[in-house]
């Protein structure tokens, strides 16, 4: 009877502390993450290939004109190649922020490699043109548009190898051209390379 | 005995248990000079290229005989010293192999770049804070 409480006593501590164990939750300081890296892609790769790209972008000169003026830049198609559902937006907005702050390249929502962007845009024109309740010298004009001069594509690519029993890497390979839209000349092209190595048991998607 | 033996057992559960999921954030300790370490700034330099953005270049040293892998973190600053916003100021890394010399190189983020401050650290430490003011 004696052993019978004690086992309760201690099996009730027990439960008790454990359930104080659940891991707490806590915003993650953007700026100084010292987290754990994980097996998938994570915001911190997707910044350190942004970052990478934006300043190889820069650095070749490639949106640069000679006359000082602006580029007009659309985003073609960037592939996710990957097991992981991946928005490749969270890569490609981070490198259209930074081109837009350079000064030296705009980007134009009206042509995508899937129609236009932003589909207001093309959508108040037509339906606003010649319309009677709106002032038409408000309306956007025929020609107005811009056509753009480049465009940006890319890629990102996973491949996953065994190195032992326990363990596994994984590797992201992050592409991106920027192509001369009347040439048809990629006029810079770059790659990152992100390297993981971990458990069998980490699933990268 | 045995309740001596199964409280050790409980501790040793919870001991496991203890999970870090947010790292300490120590007070980061600020070392002027960029040579009071094994990692030295041997010569840092900008230019101003024909397009308008800035380049800088910093050689390092890391005299120490264990390879070490650097952050740094490089913010420009406009003519009236105002940082200028960029995804290219946030921490980077830089591999310094022992013994050797080790370079960085960045670029402005936009074209009104007129000096730029760098920060190099090791883990939470800054070990080297510097600006480049053009001269």
């Amino acid at each position: 009877m004696r052993q019978t409480i004690q086992w309760t006593i201690i099996l009730g501590i027990t439960g008790f502390l454990l359930s104080g164990c659940a891991t707490k939750t806590t915003n993650i300081d953007m700026n100084n993450d010292r987290g754990e890296a994980v097996m998938g892609l994570d915001y911190r790769d997707f910044q350190g290939a942004a970052q990478d790209m934006i300043k190889s972008l820069i650095s070749s000169g490639a949106v640069s004109k000679k006359d000082g003026s602006r580029y007009v830049l659309a985003v073609s198609r960037v592939v996710n190649d990957t097991m992981q559902h991946i928005d490749t937006d969270q890569l490609v907005k981070k490198i259209r922020v930074g081109l837009l702050r350079s000064g030296k390249v705009v980007v134009t929502t009206a042509v995508g490699a899937k129609g236009a962007e932003d589909k207001m845009a093309m959508k108040t024109r037509k339906e606003l043109r010649g319309n009677e309740e709106f002032d038409q010298k408000t309306v956007a004009g025929k020609g107005r548009m811009i056509a753009p001069d480049l465009s940006l594509s890319g890629k990102i690519l996973q491949r996953n190898i065994r190195v032992d029993s326990s363990t596994q890497r994984v590797e992201y390979y992050f592409q991106m051209s920027l192509t001369d839209i009347k040439t048809g000349l990629a006029f810079w092209e770059d790659e990152r390379v992100i390297g993981k190595r971990g458990s069998n048991k980490s699933v990268a998607w | 005995m045995k309740l001596i033996g199964l409280t050790v057992f409980v501790i040793f559960i919870l001991t496991g248990c203890s999970k870090s999921v947010e790292p300490d954030s120590s007070i980061v300790k600020v070392i002027d000079g960029c040579g009071n370490s094994d990692i030295n700034i041997i010569d840092i330099k900008g230019l101003k290229k024909a397009d308008g953005f800035m380049q800088a270049q910093v050689i390092g040293e890391n005299s120490s005989n264990s390879y070490q892998v650097l952050e740094y973190r490089v913010v420009w600053l406009d003519k009236d010293g105002f940082k200028i916003e960029s995804i290219l100021s946030k921490w980077n890394r830089v591999p310094a192999y022992e013994n050797q010399p080790f370079h960085i190189n960045a670029i402005s983020p936009s074209t009104r770049a007129k000096t730029f401050r760098l920060y190099i650290k090791r883990d939470k430490e800054v070990i080297c804070d510097k600006q480049y003011n053009g001269q």
